[in-house]
């Protein structure tokens, strides 16, 4: 902990309140959109209850009513549990093979697949369409969603799972080899539970990326496996005469991942730099 | 099966699916490129699907290049966007991570408090942003103006100073929905987005710095200026770099929040441009989406190199 700086009187109470006030601005519209939710859509608009007012439920109750507000909600959950499942699947195997047996590829090999996360989606956008409509009609399916969320995170999966296999000594699990243990079971009973936390905040961070998706989940559905991005863009409003009820529907829908996120800050670190920050 | 083929085929499966997700689309608009493609052409029902023998050539890249009106304007447009939010989120960053890197009481509360903006979605961002606060009516923009209109309307009943105050005019809220101002919107909503990445990714490296030599430099008399100028700042090169080249790649793709802000209102970049394009005119829309590949792939080189260097150490 850094203890230099720390030297003044002012100092120690100057600093520390600033720090506070500026988080609490930036907590601000966070906040207020959670406060916003209690309010009627009547009270949102009007100055004289713009702190003291009457609290509501109306709006959480009537979120269903509104806006259907579940049905998005389903499609969110299961599209990105099952996104981060494939991820998981397909990117532990991968990203194993690549710490545990490196080639003289594996480091252009990463570095390809972190490339594929960088081509605009916007690029490809009418082929996707085309593709998905007209040729292989999974267009606004759920299969079609969890496919490309799965896809477009798994750079990122493998990336951070690489990173916490690395830490594993190499000894452990050449030591589970002269054993003459499967490669199944080396990843099943030696490098799962090892790398258990490393796997856990990964597979965090993907459903987080995979519930705020807003590109793909947008322009690939209409309204069978539309998402909460899509629930939210549907009804942006622009009278603003609902801000109560768009208020709770927002809550609602940015509310559990925000708190999911505080739980996985550090490995935000991680996931976001491809392992180029430490 | 020998030792090494196995964990190879370990990651085909990723390796195949991701080649094909990079290949494939790419591929196809590198294809509709280069013929005439026009989904809504009732003169040239020829060119309502793709075909080798609606073969253009570089056709749709002149169009884009010399005819459309907005592809300047958007390219423009989006840099104006990216190198705002790089400006305010690398500086905010700095002096927060600064400020949170000591230990006070709360300091938890704090980084919960600050690094919360970057899980919110960024559609509820968006709608949030132009609806709740930046309205200039009902939001908290409109909402403050009119609370200060209203203290200078009482203050002129003032006698003596009343006078003073009358001469001073009412002042008109900022709207939000205009070309150039949703531009400043979209700054605004994604800084505060991105600003905690910011913060997070510098406190990480910060923990890192070499506290000896600061103490030392303590000693030696350097002030708080000088220690952050020659030691922080050196020591904040790499992931003030890394920050800078994430953030270009993925905000040269902000979709969303254009999308809401702006709907109509002729403020655009690149993606929203495509997006325009694609209802009708495939061929277009796929040139532009060539360009910002290469835009991108500009930027993505730098990244990746550095990132590759410091990979297997």
């Amino acid at each position: 902990m850094p203890v230099v700086a720390q030297n003044s009187r002012l100092g120690n109470i100057l600093w520390p309140t600033l720090a506070w006030v500026v988080a609490l601005i930036f907590f601000f519209p966070i906040f207020w959109m959670v406060f916003t939710s209690f309010k009627t859509d009547a009270d949102a608009v009007k100055p004289e209850y713009l702190f003291v007012f009457k609290p509501t439920l109306e709006n959480y109750i009537n979120m269903t009513e509104n806006y259907d507000y579940w049905r998005f909600a389903i499609n969110s959950i299961i599209t990105a549990t099952f996104a981060t499942t494939f991820a998981l699947v397909v990117g532990v195997p991968a990203a194993y093979a690549m710490a545990f047996n490196p080639s003289r590829r594996t480091k252009d090999v990463l570095v390809w697949m972190l490339s594929t996360k960088m081509l605009p989606a916007a690029a490809v956008l009418y082929p996707m369409t085309y593709l998905t409509k007209n040729f292989l009609q999974i267009f606004d399916t759920h299969f079609l969603i969890i496919l490309v969320l799965c896809l477009i995170n798994l750079p990122i999966v493998i990336w951070m799972l690489f990173t916490y296999f690395k830490e594993i000594p190499k000894e452990i699990i050449e030591a589970g080899k002269m054993d003459g243990v499967s490669i199944w079971g080396e990843i099943k009973d030696i490098l799962i539970p090892l790398a258990w936390g490393g796997i856990a905040s990964t597979a965090l961070l993907c459903f987080i990326f995979c519930w705020n998706e807003a590109y793909w989940t947008v322009r690939l559905t209409t309204t069978d496996a539309a998402t909460l991005s899509k629930l939210i863009e549907g009804n942006r409003a622009p009278e603003g005469l609902f801000f109560g009820r768009l208020s709770a529907v927002s809550t609602a829908a940015v509310g559990p991942i925000v708190v999911l996120g505080w739980f996985c800050q550090k490995q935000l670190v991680r996931g976001l730099t491809f392992g180029a920050v430490k | 099966m020998s030792k090494r083929t196995l964990p190879r085929l370990l990651q085909t499966p990723a390796v195949v699916l991701l080649l094909l997700w990079m290949l494939v689309p790419l591929g196809m608009t590198l294809y509709f490129s280069f013929i005439r493609y026009v989904l809504n052409s009732s003169r040239r029902p020829e060119w309502t699907v793709p075909s080798l023998s609606n073969w253009r050539g570089f056709g749709n890249y002149e169009y884009v290049l010399f005819n459309a009106k907005d592809f300047w304007f958007s390219i423009q447009n989006s840099l104006f966007i990216v190198v705002s939010i790089l400006i305010f989120t690398v500086i905010l960053g700095l002096a927060l991570a600064t400020l949170v890197n000591r230990t006070f009481p709360g300091r938890g509360m704090v980084r919960v408090l600050l690094i919360s903006p970057f899980f919110v979605m960024p559609a509820v961002n968006a709608v949030l942003w132009i609806n709740m606060i930046l309205d200039p009516v009902l939001g908290l923009n409109g909402l403050a103006v009119e609370g200060i209109n209203e203290l200078l309307r009482n203050l002129r009943d003032f006698p003596v100073l009343g006078a003073f105050f009358s001469m001073w005019p009412e002042f008109e809220p900022m709207s939000f929905r205009a070309t150039q101002t949703s531009a400043y919107a979209v700054i605004m909503m994604v800084t505060w987005q991105w600003t905690p990445f910011a913060v997070l990714i510098f406190m990480t490296s910060l923990q890192s710095e070499d506290e000896q030599q600061k103490e030392a430099a303590i000693l030696d008399g350097a002030n708080a200026w000088s220690r952050f100028r020659n030691l922080t700042l050196p020591h904040l090169a790499r992931p003030i770099a890394i920050v800078v080249m994430i953030q270009s790649i993925f905000h040269l793709s902000l979709y969303a929040e254009i999308e809401i802000v702006s709907r109509g209102n002729g403020n655009k970049n690149l993606p929203y441009l495509i997006g325009e394009f694609t209802s009708n005119n495939i061929g277009a829309a796929s040139a532009t989406g060539i360009f910002a590949v290469i835009l991108a792939n500009i930027l993505a080189i730098f990244l990746l190199r550095m990132v590759g260097k410091n990979l297997m150490d």
